[in-house]
């Protein structure tokens, strides 16, 4: 197979986009998708200060890579999460990555906050997952807000968006589908959240991580089930190897013909949110759940 | 008469490695794996396979599954 653009031997071969590419016209082409992703959205300006979240994981770090090479005002954020098997190597390779890249990083200690994870593991009945992603997403939101940053951006790809919207569709789930999308505009206590690396898929971030040098392998954290998505992800893939572009195409017009709709129902009759008496930060009850976790570690 | 040297393909996820004697294509080999085009990736001496790329015996090449946990 040859590249589409150079005609030089292909690398990856694309299906969906019915082309080929060698290393070189491979990264324009994500390139592309990202700036695409970023300006059809209207994401954020070159200029306004945008924060990314770094798990450590190949997508989060394609992404802070790309943002940066193309000259956007980023800064990665990573949250250690305090969990001995992981957290340490997860948070060695990230700084390794952002000082080799020369980009700037900051990093919130979850056991500094008072919600190192093992402890928060052992005083929830919930499954663990759930509580740890509110608290990420809690801390994501409160640092970017605390130090003024117009967005925070994270690394979620096609298949993920895909994934997710397919599951609410299955519970036609109004209050999920009236928001999920690459772009939710921030309001009262929420920062905007973007995800720029939505238009490409698991395998064009793994492609692209690899052909960047991006190495990775990191210690899996030691609470995670494995793949909990990976059924629907392997029938959606099966859809899109039977009709390449499907993924894309059932998102965008999702986007485009129904999320209006959710929207509006969602408006007539959402949940209600103020202030956490705590800590401020929006909620739907008197004291936020993060707070009421880092009261009962006290 | 020699035989030709197998092909060694490591499936780095499952952390297995499987011996093939003889493979033509990557194309082949994803058919053998159960795997589409875009499920994986095909790994050799640093470069990415596309599925019609030819496999030569004694080649070394590391499936890495792109399907991430979570
Ligand atoms: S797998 Fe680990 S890091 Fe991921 S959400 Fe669950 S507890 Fe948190
Ligand atoms: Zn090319
Ligand atoms: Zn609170």
């Amino acid at each position: 197979m040859k590249c589409s653009r150079c005609g030089a031997v292909a690398q990856v071969a694309l299906p969906s986009h019915h082309s080929g590419f060698c290393p070189d016209c491979f990264r324009v082409f994500f390139s592309r998708q990202v700036e695409r992703a970023i300006h059809q959205h209207r994401m954020f300006s070159q200029q306004e200060p945008v924060l990314v979240a770094l798990s450590g994981g190949k997508d989060s770090l394609s992404l802070l890579r790309e943002l940066v090479l193309q000259g956007y005002n980023v800064t990665g954020l990573h949250i250690d999460l305090g969990i001995p098997e992981s957290s340490p190597a997860a948070r060695a390779k990230v700084e390794a990555f952002c000082a080799a890249l020369g980009a700037r990083l900051a990093v919130l200690d979850m056991a500094s906050e008072g919600v190192p994870i093992p402890a928060v593991k052992a005083c929830v009945t919930r499954p663990i997952c759930s509580v740890c992603g509110k608290i990420k997403r809690y801390y994501f939101n409160k640092f970017a807000m605390d130090n003024g940053f117009a967005a925070i951006c994270t690394g979620h790809n096609l298949d993920d968006e895909v994934g997710r919207l397919f599951a609410n569709t299955l519970r036609w789930d109004v209050g999920y589908l009236s928001d999920q999308g690459p772009s939710l505009p921030g309001r009262d206590g929420f920062v905007a959240k973007c995800r720029p690396l939505y238009r490409l898929s698991e395998y064009e971030t793994a492609a692209y991580a690899f052909l960047s040098g991006i190495d990775i392998h990191v210690a899996p954290c030691p609470y995670s089930k494995g793949a909990s998505f990976t059924r629907r992800k392997e029938l959606m893939n099966r859809l899109e190897g039977e009709s390449p572009g499907a993924k894309l195409q059932f998102y965008e017009s999702f986007l485009k013909n129904a999320r209006p709709h959710f929207e509006a129902a969602e408006d007539r009759g959402g949940v209600a949110l103020a202030p956490c008496e705590r800590c401020g930060y929006p909620t739907s009850a008197v004291v936020c759940n993060v707070c009421r976790i880092r009261e009962k570690l006290g | 008469m020699p035989q030709p040297s197998p092909v060694t393909v490591v499936l780095e996820r499952e952390g297995r490695t499987l011996v093939y004697p003889r493979l033509t294509t990557a194309h082949q080999l994803l058919n053998r794996l159960e795997l589409g085009v875009n499920d994986c990736l095909v790994i050799r001496d640093g470069e990415l396979l596309t599925p019609d790329r030819k496999i030569r015996p004694g080649d070394a090449i590391t499936v890495r599954t792109v399907v991430s946990r979570g």
